[in-house]
């Protein structure tokens, strides 16, 4: 019980910050120290696979791409400067009622009872942490993953495929493609000299 | 099966919150990444109350929902990523206030 | 052989070919000189006048069978046409009445037309008159030849509407166009009157034939017979020129000669005589009715004849004292005093063409000249005409033995026979009105044909004011040279005249002997007769002091204009009496102004209402406004796109919200 209060004033002030940070950096950290929180707290319900996943692939690799987003975006740039701020003023009150409507909300489904049943429906057998096929474990994860959920998983796969496609398209080199191995090359040279006659970008 | 010591509606609440904590972040702060990284704080708050509810009802459903939405996650905070460094490659201020060319 | 054929072409029981062709000729005769008015040139004039000829001898064909019963014991001819709706039956009907009024036209009507050969010779629009005075005669056929009420107000819009060209026919003279407009709307007004009697008697009886609404004349009831009477009285005041709706009469005198002769004096104007003498049955049924109708014939020849007093233009003379005239008559079919009134009608029709002719021939010879101040010493000069003229002016002055005496004192003498209490006051204002007649007719003709030619005077000093109005150019292009008119061109207006003269001065003699008369006899069937007062004074003692008052105003005039003395400083008399005419004599009475603020300016106002206020702020405006209402929708709706993306994602958040909370709450989790 302690656990939860502890994790959830973690969790929210780092949200907080992550938020109102003036620098990206500051929020990129504040986020890490969220995901680390929201690992905590997911031990503290029994899934110690999603626990690890959530550290791997959050803070592992997203947050990583985000610091060299930042990086990238702040090189030879002035740091982020604040131009007028145009967000209608409507915004500030309706954000202070949204808050409200997010408190009613909460109170109303905190009322619901919410029934726990009697055995368990998901058939993994429940035991402390730690234990093989326990529910919340790898192996009980895992052959949900690839048994019953198998569509969803290569669906997923598909998403990915596209977001890596898509990346390279935006984001990508935006050399074209020449079929030459020796027109490549000639094509190559031009753009250096045109690029150092111009005094680079 | 022991019962939750700590309440669901407990987390309930605390989804909620950073939930709308991340709502907020997207609709105040104008720097781009700032806005991503609130969007990521909004998908987790989903997670989590899936897997309180996993918890709750011994249903590893939720765990899976939340693997599925980390994934997609994941990909979708790329290709944000890649369209912020697109648009913002060259430009002056890192502001979101400024790409409104699609105005009127 | 011949007698059979002479049936047959007379007509049989329910079909009568002469009636068809009685009625149809006129308009055959205008539509050739309408369509082919270029080519025909001169022949245009002969091929008119033949038409009208062809339908008097129609109309003197029809002579038996329009005074005999026919099979179903109806008085006269009946021609059905045809049926339009049930209760809309159209046909031709011709009894004594009818016959009456078509001789008149056609008969009357044929001189006129021969006249028009040689007064409008020089014209250019030749073809056009006569195409326009045989429309004229068709439409006034059908006025009289109807069956029914609608034929009758079909035949009476048109009368009016071939009034308005023929008024009009110099229609690049503004104020002949002015005078045919004012002609044609004053009789518009009549026109509604009429179409309320209609409506009111078709409601009531279901249908519009003459017989119908007759037959059940006891059952309309005394307010609605009063409303229905008023409405036909309304539209016989237009059309007759009684007060208030006379104005348009006098201006009527800009159109050519013949026309005021024909449809002016004649014909048209008499329209209202005949719809009231037709209507006999309603009307006697109706003694309030009847004193109104009687009272305004009164006033109206009294005033016409004050009226006739003041003007110095020939028409305009002939003009009042026709309006005058027809208060005799309306003041005798009013009353109910049938053959009287219609008696009035027959012998004014002659004596007021003569002197409608006669004065064309009078303004012919001197060249357009109108103005009888500069006129005089005509006797010398056209004999002829003063001939003309002068049997005229007897006639309508009532002398007795001519023709005007019988007609108008039977119409005097009515006053007191007719009417539930007699009617002493207008007999007072008839005979009044025959004296103040006597006068200003001789005044014309003392100043127009005695003394010496004032034409050489300069205008001034004969006190007339603006000498360009005077006299009507006859075509459109500089005065001709002296010899404009063909040689013969004169024969063709002395001759009709000169077979007018004898009928003006011998035709009364028909209604000589009161109830045993030829004219008595001929209207037996076809008026009531109601009971008769016996009043005091007998006819012909009435006949004595009307002739009385008759010297009375031919001295006076005599006294005026005609003596030596008066004629040695006749220009001096003249100015004076034209530049101390009271100013209410000049305007007519104000009828002129009280008619336009009645009619004119109400009219003028609800159209600058409409289109300098309603058209372009209402009607426009709503337009406009929904073009700019929808522009403003547009605009706001436009305003949400800001194109800043925060504000789409609070958008989004906020609509999320609400579906949240809205599901929250569905969901039952109010506890």
């Amino acid at each position: 019980m302690i656990a939860f209060w502890v994790l959830a004033v973690i969790l929210l002030a780092s949200a907080i910050w992550c938020v109102t940070a003036s620098k990206p950096v500051y929020s990129v950290v504040a986020l890490l120290l969220h995901f680390a929180a929201l690992a905590a707290t997911y031990l503290t319900l029994n899934a110690e696979f999603l626990a690890v996943i959530q550290i791997i692939v959050y803070s592992g690799a997203i947050l990583i791409l985000f610091l060299f987003v930042i990086a990238l975006l702040s090189s030879g740039v002035a740091p982020f400067s604040v131009g007028p701020n145009r967000l209608p003023k409507i915004a500030y009150p309706a954000i202070a009622l949204v808050l409200i409507a997010v408190g009613f909300l909460t109170w109303v489904l905190g009322r619901a009872s919410v029934a726990a049943p009697a055995a368990s429906p998901g058939g993994s057998p429940v035991g402390p942490a730690g234990t093989a096929g326990v529910f919340g474990s790898v192996s009980d994860f895992g052959t949900a993953l690839f048994t019953t959920y198998l569509l969803p998983f290569e669906m997923t796969a598909l998403i990915l495929m596209v977001a890596v496609i898509g990346v390279v398209l935006l984001a990508g080199d935006q050399t074209p493609y020449i079929a030459t191995k020796k027109r490549a090359e000639d094509v190559r040279r031009e753009m250096r000299e045109a690029i150092l006659r111009e005094g680079g970008q | 099966m022991n019962p939750m010591t700590v309440p669901v509606a407990n987390y309930i609440a605390l989804s909620a919150v950073i939930f709308f904590i991340g709502v907020a972040g997207v609709v105040v702060r104008r720097n781009p990444l700032i806005m991503l990284m609130s969007i990521e704080l909004m998908f987790n708050a989903a997670n989590l109350l899936f897997a309180a509810f996993a918890r709750a009802w011994w249903h590893n459903a939720g765990h899976i929902f939340v693997f599925l939405v980390i994934t997609v996650a994941a990909a979708e905070a790329a290709i944000g990523l890649a369209i912020v460094v697109t648009v913002f490659r060259s430009a002056k201020n890192v502001d979101v206030d400024d790409v409104a060319l699609m105005k009127g | 052989m011949p007698v059979t054929m002479l049936h047959h072409v007379m007509g049989v029981d329910g079909y009568y070919p002469t009636l068809i062709a009685l009625w149809l000729l006129p308009l055959a005769g205008a539509i050739v000189n309408w369509a082919f008015g270029p080519q025909l040139k001169r022949t245009a004039g002969p091929l008119g006048s033949a038409a009208i000829g062809a339908s008097f001898v129609a109309t003197l064909l029809l002579w038996g069978a329009a005074t005999q019963h026919s099979a179903d014991g109806a008085l006269g001819a009946h021609q059905a046409l045809f049926n339009w709706i049930p209760g809309w039956d159209f046909g031709l009907l011709i009894d004594p009445l009818a016959l009456l009024w078509a001789l008149i036209i056609t008969g009357v009507g044929f001189l006129i037309h021969v006249y028009s050969i040689g007064y409008m010779d020089g014209d250019n629009a030749f073809a056009r008159f006569f195409a326009y005075m045989n429309f004229f005669v068709f439409a006034m056929l059908t006025l009289v030849l109807s069956d029914n009420f609608v034929g009758l107000l079909v035949g009476w819009g048109l009368v009016g509407l071939a009034s308005y060209f023929l008024i009009g026919f110099w229609f690049f003279k503004p104020t002949a166009v002015a005078a045919a407009r004012k002609a044609f709307v004053l009789n518009v007004v009549g026109d509604v009157g009429i179409m309320f009697a209609i409506f009111a008697i078709f409601t009531a009886v279901h249908s519009i034939t003459f017989g119908d609404a007759f037959a059940f004349a006891g059952s309309y009831g005394t307010p609605l017979l009063f409303v229905i009477c008023l409405c036909l009285f309304i539209g016989a005041a237009a059309k007759s020129a009684q007060i208030p709706l006379h104005t348009w009469l006098p201006d009527a005198m800009e159109g050519p000669t013949p026309v005021s002769a024909l449809i002016h004096a004649a014909t048209m104007v008499t329209a209202g005589v005949y719809l009231i003498a037709r209507c006999a049955p309603l009307w006697s049924q109706n003694p309030d009715a009847q004193l109104l109708v009687g009272t305004i014939g009164g006033l109206t020849a009294l005033i016409g004849a004050i009226l006739g007093c003041a003007q110095w233009d020939i028409k305009r003379i002939l003009a009042y004292s026709t309006m005058s005239q027809i208060g005799y008559m309306i003041m005798g079919v009013g009353v109910g005093a049938y053959e009287g009134g219609v008696a009035h009608f027959f012998t004014h029709a002659f004596f007021k063409a003569q002197l409608f002719l006669g004065s064309g021939i009078i303004i012919h010879a001197l060249h357009d000249e109108q103005d009888v101040r500069r006129m005089g010493g005509l006797l010398k000069k056209l004999p002829f005409a003063a001939w003309a003229m002068g049997t005229g002016v007897l006639a309508i002055a009532g002398i007795p033995g001519f023709s005007g005496f019988f007609s108008k004192d039977q119409v005097i003498y009515g006053m007191l026979t007719h009417g539930p209490h007699s009617h002493p006051w207008l007999y007072v204002l008839g005979i009044v009105t025959a004296g103040i007649t006597a006068y200003y007719m001789c005044r014309l003709f003392f100043v127009t044909f005695f003394g010496a030619y004032r034409g050489d005077v300069d205008p001034s000093s004969l006190g007339i004011r603006h000498p360009e109005l005077a006299g009507t150019p006859p075509s459109d292009h500089e005065k001709e040279p002296e010899v404009e008119h063909s040689p013969n061109a004169q024969w063709f207006m002395i001759v009709p005249v000169a077979i007018l003269i004898p009928f003006t001065v011998l035709i009364g003699w028909i209604m000589f002997g009161g109830e045993n008369s030829p004219w008595a006899h001929f209207f037996e069937q076809q008026f009531p007769h109601p009971a008769l007062n016996v009043p005091a004074i007998s006819e012909g003692l009435t006949g004595l002091i009307t002739f009385a008052v008759v010297l009375v105003g031919i001295g006076i005039a005599y006294m005026r204009y005609a003596t030596a003395s008066a004629q040695s400083n006749a220009v001096e008399r003249l100015r004076s009496e034209s530049i101390h005419m009271p100013a209410i004599l000049t305007h007519a009475f104000g009828f002129d102004y009280a008619l336009d603020w009645l009619f004119v300016k109400p009219a003028e106002f609800l159209g600058r209402f409409f289109g300098r206020w309603l058209d372009p702020h209402v009607l426009d405006g709503a337009v406009r406004e929904t073009v700019i209402s929808a522009q403003w929708l547009g605009a706001l709706t436009r305003s949400f796109q800001t194109g800043l993306v925060r504000a789409y994602a609070f958008i989004l958040v906020f609509g999320a919200a609400c579906f949240i909370v809205y599901y929250a709450l569905a969901a039952g989790g109010f506890h």
